[in-house]
């Protein structure tokens, strides 16, 4: 009986052992080695994150003998390039970035492999790639197609892209200033708006908060970043546009209470205007992309080294910061497709999504945010990690017909915050409108 | 008919051919697929086999469009301003320069500079010079004491600082060809009229421009057909805000392409201000000719005695 038990033992022993040799042997084993001396041709932006990733890439090669190729071209220029490379029989890209908002053009017109089929496959996909651990908001929103309302995650959503060098919303804000004057951080809009405009008074010649108020792209981005947290969306779920209703205003006026007390000329300020009245230090406060974080303490760019604080999006009825930047998707006429998924796994890996955030870039995990190391080089980390739980990926719609809705948007915006028209009138021209165009594409089919 | 006389007929046409042959690739195809896309319902991205076709419904929407009112009334005010500004101050500094001066080649090189300059340079110098921090022109207007002026970010200012950039960049293109009219005009006129008495100002109101008026109207219309076609300057500038306030029309195509993605209606848009270009160089011509006939007959007049 006993000598049976031990015999079961030993036999369960040697059986462990040598499934342990084998799996070590399995482990030896390279999984790139088959693609090695394959080149993949790879197209990114010319932006913050990737100049980091540039310097990552040597790596990959070193390391799985995969060599990569990367065009870099300016983020706007990329889209049409795209567009010719995606609508080729036999495209030339075996990985690209793409902006958030072409994901409603590439998805519908299968121009980008879904994912899951390369997760499934034993020989490519990673067991230790962790999932969980990327950012939940980002890979919502720039991942995932085809949950609700087509754009948003959900249980028929499936994964096409994987968040890489993505960004969010953020309040940066002068501790100088704000200890000299006494100020609190403001936590919630209500506070927000009332510092807003007490700062020129407090310190003449400097603006409370800078802002985009150009027309078109750039005064809709400022808008969306109040629409959110103020209870507002551009549709409801029956694509019914509601930008015009109380919470829609709400967020105007608040925009152009921002724009009136901010910066001088904020209603001609792009991006870059509007980075640079802050780093200049014509603004106390700042509220917009992470990406700025790098240049804040960059001597040759900014005179405010040193002096600025961050704090989470304000509050409104909820939080709900920005979510954007670019995903890494496998173009489906691409011709290296396994190789390219390997760059992309080992691009979001726990490991060197830690090291491209050494270099400077945005990490995708949340692991990263929190990391030791990465919070002693960029004490700003901690604070952008908190942010991110609260990054909300319908703060902007993401449908094939935003170009076209988010123009109409950004210039009769542009209108009211100029004063040519009130922001009720604005935004019910914006509604109407907006019906229109997705009335012309379909969007109203299944309505009685 | 002899084959050496069919060959001298047909040498002009075979001369002709290659250029006309480039006409019709880079030229009639071209239009003619504008023609054909504008009336299909096209999407960036989808190849043109998928477009739907919906007749005039492009020209519809845009014709029921109030933003392409706005674009189009900003349109023409852009283009009349720019190009009766330009040619005054053009013709002005040529009138001006004409006689000799000292160091003459010197200006005349410094006066042409800014048509030299790559229009996205243009743009970009133009809006740091505008901007509301750093701008030279603020800048300059706080140190003098007065109210620094919204340049680019107030819609009633916003157009005159776009038409200030254009005349700066393109009044030396009607300088030079006005000076080049201006130096190559008959002496004997000019003597007789000097003769006959004629003061300085009725030599140029008499004499001198209508000489040149010939030079004038083909300038003019370069112009004018420039300025409705102008696009990068603006974009750069203001991309068209605040609100539409400076959309010109080329602007508001290139925004219905690569912003709205609508190349259907892009193509319509294009179309329209084809057609506009047109009619304006069609009267500008009909004008041109009526003058000339009626110089003729007055010449044929004059000459009977």
């Amino acid at each position: 009986m006993f000598d049976h038990l031990k015999k079961t033992l030993i036999t369960a022993a040697l059986i462990g052992v040598s499934a342990g040799l084998m799996s070590a042997t399995v482990q030896a084993a390279d999984p790139y080695a088959p693609y090695k001396g394959t080149t993949l041709v790879v197209n990114f932006p010319a932006h913050p994150h990737y100049d980091a990733v540039m310097k990552v890439i040597p790596k990959f090669t070193e390391e799985t003998g995969i060599k990569v190729e990367v065009d870099q071209l300016q983020y706007l220029a990329m889209r049409q390039k795209q567009t010719l490379e995606l609508t080729k029989p036999k495209g030339d890209y075996d990985l690209l970035a793409y902006v958030v908002f072409s994901k409603a053009d590439y998805v519908p017109a299968n121009q980008i492999e879904p994912l899951g089929p390369f997760f499934m496959n034993p020989k490519l996909a990673d067991p230790n790639y962790d999932p969980e651990d990327l950012v939940t908001g980002y890979m919502q929103n720039i991942g995932v197609a085809g949950g609700k309302k087509g754009y948003l995650p959900g249980p028929t959503g499936a994964l096409y892209g994987v968040p890489f060098g993505s960004e969010t919303s953020v309040l940066g804000y002068r501790k100088d200033i704000f200890e000299k004057h006494n100020l609190k951080v403001p936590e919630t809009y209500d506070e927000l708006l009332d510092l807003v405009c007490k700062i020129p008074e407090l310190e003449p010649g400097m603006g409370g908060l800078t802002s985009r108020g150009a027309t078109g792209h750039q005064v809709s981005h400022a808008y969306l970043l109040h629409l959110g947290p103020l209870g507002g969306r551009i549709y409801d779920d029956q694509w019914n546009p509601i930008v015009n209703n109380e919470a829609g205003v709400k967020a105007g006026e608040a925009l152009k209470k921002i724009l009136e007390c901010g910066p001088e000329g904020g209603t001609s300020f792009g991006f870059a205007e509007m980075k640079n009245a802050f780093l200049q230090g014509n603004a106390a406060m700042f509220l917009d992309s992470t990406v700025v974080a790098g240049e804040v303490d960059d001597p040759e760019k900014s005179k405010i080294v040193g002096k600025v604080g961050w704090a989470m999006h304000p509050k409104g009825v909820r939080r709900g910061s920005q979510t954007g930047g670019f995903g890494i998707a496998i173009p489906s006429n691409a011709q290296n497709k396994e190789a390219a998924f390997l760059l992309l796994q080992w691009l979001t890996s726990k490991r060197v999504d830690k090291l491209i955030a050494m270099e400077g870039g945005n990490p995708s995990r949340f692991s990263t945010h929190e990391d030791a190391d990465v919070n002693a080089k960029f004490p700003h980390m901690k604070i952008f990690a908190e942010a991110l739980k609260h990054a909300d990926p319908d703060w902007r719609p993401i449908i094939p017909t935003w170009g076209e809705v988010n123009k109409e948007l950004g210039t009769t915006l542009s209108k009211a915050m100029t004063g040519e028209m009130s922001v009720k009138e604005a935004l019910d021209q914006v509604a109407e409108r907006a019906k229109a165009i997705q009335d012309k594409a379909g969007y109203y089919t299944w309505q009685q | 008919m002899k084959p050496t006389s069919i060959m001298n007929r047909a040498t002009p046409f075979l001369f002709l051919a290659p250029a006309g042959i480039i006409m019709i690739f880079a030229l009639l195809y071209p239009i003619g697929y504008l023609t054909v896309a504008s009336f299909f319902d096209w999407r960036m991205g989808t190849p043109f086999a998928d477009a739907v076709f919906n007749g005039f419904g492009n020209y519809a929407w845009i014709l029921n469009d109030p933003n392409f009112h706005e674009s189009f009334m900003v349109t023409i005010t852009f283009a009349f301003t720019v190009v009766v500004l330009e040619m005054l101050i053009g013709v002005g500094l040529a009138l001006m320069l004409e006689r000799p001066i000292l160091g003459m080649s010197v200006f005349r090189t410094i006066f042409i500079l800014p048509m030299m300059i790559a229009p996205i340079v243009v743009g970009l110098v133009w809006r740091y010079m505008y901007n509301p921090q750093f701008g030279i022109f603020n800048k300059t207007l706080k140190k003098w004491g007065f109210e620094p002026i919204p340049w680019l970010s107030s819609p009633d200012w916003a157009l005159p600082s776009v038409i200030i950039a254009d005349i700066w960049q393109w009044t030396p293109f009607i300088f030079i060809l006005s000076l080049a009219a201006l130096q190559s005009l008959p002496r004997s006129s000019l003597e007789a009229a000097r003769i006959d008495g004629a003061s300085e100002w009725q030599q140029i109101i008499y004499i001198k421009i209508p000489l040149m008026m010939p030079v004038l109207v083909v300038a003019a219309l370069l112009r004018m057909i420039d300025a409705f076609k102008v696009l990068e300057v603006i974009f750069i500038m203001t991309n068209g805000g605040p609100g539409l306030s400076t959309e010109i029309m080329s602007l508001q195509i290139y925004k219905t392409a690569f912003v709205s993605w609508e190349l259907g209606r892009a193509a319509a848009l294009s179309n329209v201000l084809l057609a506009i270009v047109l009619v304006i160089t069609l009267a500008m011509f009909v004008y041109t000719k009526i003058r000339d006939a009626r110089i003729a007959r007055a010449q044929a007049a004059a000459e009977q005695y």
